[in-house]
């Protein structure tokens, strides 16, 4: 087990990273000076990995929407009692997310982060459903689906995903259907939970006021050895294609909201990491409020500050999403797609580009000086196959040209959709 | 070197405190002007501060302005308006990288400050009004912005309950006033209602740095010297009265969750007590709300309680089915009066001293959470360091909280219904 320290060579932050005799991956940064802690120890498992095989299975597996996020819930129920009561004993505060590529458990607190971090890797490594809980986690998270079709900004974007991917399971909400979850039982999730909670599937990352080698001490303590069994993931075949070009929604909203979004070419690691920032500076450029295409927006009333953009990629998916209020999204659809022909036809702006790719070199500093951005880096720079610091240094050799490569590759008129929330006309 | 804090009162009762911690790569800086909340004024003096931030005299439009941040390595420059109580608090705020990460060499503490500076006091106004143009996008800004607040449900929930708790009370009002009040503010009433805030507002001002910067502190003094400051005190904390019978409200909304929002009072003058009994009753997830009515007898999808000791209430929000709203309702009171009849474990109050002492010891973390921290305090009437205020729930006693949770009586609650499962 050896101490690996990567370095920035552009801001000359450090962290550790470990590869673990268990299997895990641990990335720590110790930061002086800071009173918290930010630890998550995630998988990655989201809600995409539907279809799956370990390297000895004949035929892959498919489950059903919504799985990982479900395994989430119920993992954070002890045989005895619920994970939240295991940290109101060290006064940490403890949750979990599912996201589409990844499923994390977190912790925060800034005293006794020793015990939490035994308590978390513990409770992750300790499976514990019945059949009743199950059943009873059906209705619970039948409530959260519900919920999250009363939120305009969660349906105006699923309504987006599902005109973009044809069979890509992106395109379903993260906690599933309430038909999907009604076909889990316990069996599967344990099936699941031995596949994906493999820990050379996984990865704790760990920032603030820490100690290295406390923190690899208690790995040593709670970490079960686990061999790796060649976990492959699939996903269906997805054309490049869109699957229909617009969809409206009516929802109780003041403003109508709206999403634009482009479907791009998907990559992986360092190829994906060097897409991505270039798609960011071109979203950028193009939602920069100095441009003229803004303040002509802005002028006609049409857009407001909400419109901005973001940079939506994962294990298998790749979009750049344009959003915000307006009360014709069709107007603001029409002046960025001619916004995007002249860029692509007359070139980057050199001097928008410097200012632009300072902003964005900004941003990434000030991620370095708040504990709980540090611990997400960590743990998403690993998901994504990058290094932590990878992204400032893509950032600093990046040129306009690559900007345009990827807006005339990319934002393409016949892979963009369009999806609106609109309130109930009067 | 641990964090240095000193506040001084410069000339015309302005606070100034200033923070410098050496762990941070970034500089913060936040003027706030405290005024009474009136439904008259609120958003004018909105769209004034707004103003501030979307130009200034020498960048203006906001496209100049917006250049101007992002050559600055993305520099943040943001206006807000607050509700605490009865009090509206008009900010602006800036953050910014420090110098040494600037690989151009730029001076983005210096040009960040004179900035701020411009935007305050030469803002980009003329013959006693904003400059018409972008006055318009700022109005448009704040309108879209009232629209909008029926886009989160549950914000909206409580927002309205607030408006019935507080009925005939200047907390009943939003913080950025009405669609109606805001339609009818022109460029001359935002300029003239913050010249009136510049001349009878309280002012603090919060500064937090790696680095000492007295120029900060000349540079504040000297502007405000200018102006002619008779500062209007105001009370941060006024009970509001209890209804003889509680009331309920309800809107309809073509929703799939209900939502209801129950609002408690206390007469109690115990913040620490009501503080602690918040956190046992209903703001963790061991807390008895989380436990009992949401995971043990799934009756809601949340259910969560928050504290607004400058109104001496309690608001109990939650996410549940049309079915289930009374027996969520009649198991929020079981509840609280489990914690009134004395059933509060020691561990209860073991965990909720570790949860206060967790959040007390990361103030400090990010530049902007001393700024809050010491703020609250000052609301409060009373500057306290995070030590000493963890050292007040270290004494507290389970009778204090017991107290505490029998001075709360139901006032008012707020339902947003269905409209489907409408008769």
């Amino acid at each position: 087990m050896e101490k690996e320290i990567i370095k920035s060579p552009d801001t000359g932050d450090s962290c550790i990273h470990v590869k673990h005799s268990s299997g895990l991956d641990i990335y720590i940064c110790e930061m002086p000076g800071f009173s918290s802690v930010e630890a998550l120890f995630g998988t990655k498992y989201g809600s995409v990995n539907t279809m799956f095989k370990m390297r000895d299975d004949k035929e892959y597996t498919v489950v059903p929407e919504g799985i990982a996020h479900f395994l989430e819930h119920k993992l954070f129920e002890n045989e005895d009692c619920d994970v939240f009561e295991l940290y109101a004993k060290t006064g940490a505060s403890g949750n979990a997310f599912t996201s589409f590529d990844k499923t994390c458990y977190l912790f925060s607190c800034s005293k006794n982060y020793e015990e939490s971090l035994r308590i978390l890797l513990d409770f992750v490594q300790k499976p514990y459903f019945t059949q009743a809980t199950v059943d009873k986690e059906q209705g619970i998270i039948g409530q959260e689906i519900k919920m999250t079709n009363d939120n305009p900004e969660w349906r105006v974007f699923f309504n987006m995903l599902r005109c973009m991917y044809h069979n890509n399971p992106v395109k379903i909400d993260i906690a599933g259907t309430v038909e999907s979850i009604a076909q889990i039982d316990a069996d599967l999730l344990y099936k699941c939970y031995y596949t994906f909670y493999n820990l050379n599937n996984m990865v704790l990352s760990i920032a603030g006021n820490i100690s290295a080698d406390e923190v690899l001490k208690i790995c040593d303590e709670c970490l079960k050895p686990c061999e790796d069994k060649g976990l492959e993931t699939v996903f269906p075949e997805e054309p490049d294609e869109i699957v229909m070009p617009e969809i409206h929604e009516t929802q109780p909203v003041g403003t109508p909201i709206f999403h634009i979004g482009y479907k791009c070419r998907v990559c992986t690691g360092q190829e994906r990491l060097k897409k991505s920032m270039a798609a960011s500076l071109a979203a950028s450029i193009l939602t920069d409020a100095s441009s003229d295409m803004y303040k002509k927006l802005l002028d006609e009333g049409v857009i407001n500050s909400s419109f901005g953009m973001e940079i939506f990629d994962g294990d298998g998916f790749f979009a750049v999403i344009f959003s915000g209020e307006s009360s014709d999204p069709a107007r603001v659809r029409e002046a960025l797609t001619a916004e995007i022909e002249r860029i692509v036809k007359e070139g980057v702006d050199e001097k928008v580009f410097q200012r632009i790719k300072k902003s964005t070199y900004g941003m990434l500093v000030r991620e370095l000086n708040n504990v709980e951005d540090v611990a997400n880096l960590l743990i998403n720079s690993y998901m994504d196959g990058v290094g932590p610091y990878d992204a400032i240094n893509v950032l600093s050799h990046m040129n306009s040209s690559e900007v345009h490569e990827f807006m005339r590759d990319e934002l393409i008129n016949d892979r963009m959709v369009m999806s609106v929330i609109e309130g109930e006309a009067e | 070197m641990p964090m240095r804090y000193k506040r001084t009162e410069l000339a015309g009762n302005i606070g100034f405190s200033t923070v410098i911690d050496e762990k941070f790569k970034t500089s913060y800086i936040v003027v706030r002007f405290i005024t009474a909340l009136d439904s008259k004024s609120a958003s004018a003096n909105a769209l004034a501060i707004s103003s501030l931030s979307s130009s200034s005299s020498r960048y203006k439009t906001l496209a100049e302005l917006n250049e101007k941040l992002s050559s600055l390595y993305g520099a943040g420059l943001t206006s807000f308006a607050k509700k605490r109580g009865d009090v509206q608090i008009l900010g602006l705020s800036a953050s910014w990288i420090n110098n040494r990460y600037a690989f151009d060499g730029e001076n983005v503490t210096g040009e960040m400050l004179s900035l701020v500076k411009e935007c305050l006091f030469s803002p980009n106004a003329a013959d006693g009004a904003f400059e018409a143009d972008s006055f318009k996008i700022t109005k448009k800004e704040l309108l879209d912005r009232i629209d909008s607040e029926l886009n989160n449900k549950r914000g909206y929930a409580l927002s309205r309950a607030a408006e019935i708790a507080f009925h005939g009370e200047p907390a009943e009002n939003p913080c950025y006033g009405t669609k109606e009040t805001a339609e009818n503010v022109t460029a001359e009433d935002a300029y003239s209602a913050y010249q009136n805030i510049l001349e009878n507002s309280q002012v603090e001002i919060f500064y937090v740095s790696a680095n000492e910067e007295p120029v900060v502190e000349k540079m504040m003094t000297e502007s405000f010297a200018a102006i002619r400051r008779s500062p209007v005190q105001v009370t941060f904390r006024t009970k509001s009265p209890l209804r003889s019978e509680p009331v309920t409200e309800s809107d309809e909304f073509d929703v799939r969750q209900c939502k209801m929002v129950m609002t408690f009072k206390s007469d109690s003058d115990d913040i620490y007590a009501l503080k602690m009994l918040n956190v046992i009753f209903g703001a963790t997830p061991v807390s008895k709300l989380f436990f009992n009515v949401r995971e043990k007898m799934s009756l809601c999808y949340y259910c969560a309680s928050r504290i607004m000791s400058e109104k001496g209430a309690l608001m109990v929000d939650s996410g549940v089915e049309r079915e289930n709203i009374e027996k969520a309702k009649a198991e929020i009171i079981h509840q609280l009066d489990e914690i009134r009849k004395g059933n509060v474990t020691d561990e209860e109050m073991q965990s909720a001293r570790l949860t206060l002492d967790n959040a007390v010891t990361q103030v400090g973390d990010t530049p902007a959470s001393y700024s809050a921290w010491y703020f609250e305090r000052f609301c409060d009437g009373k500057i306290i360091s995070p030590e000493q205020l963890f050292e007040e729930y270290a004494n507290m006693t389970k009778e204090r909280v017991v107290q505490a949770a029998e001075s709360l009586r139901l006032d008012s609650v707020y339902l947003m219904l269905d409209k489907e499962a409408a008769e």
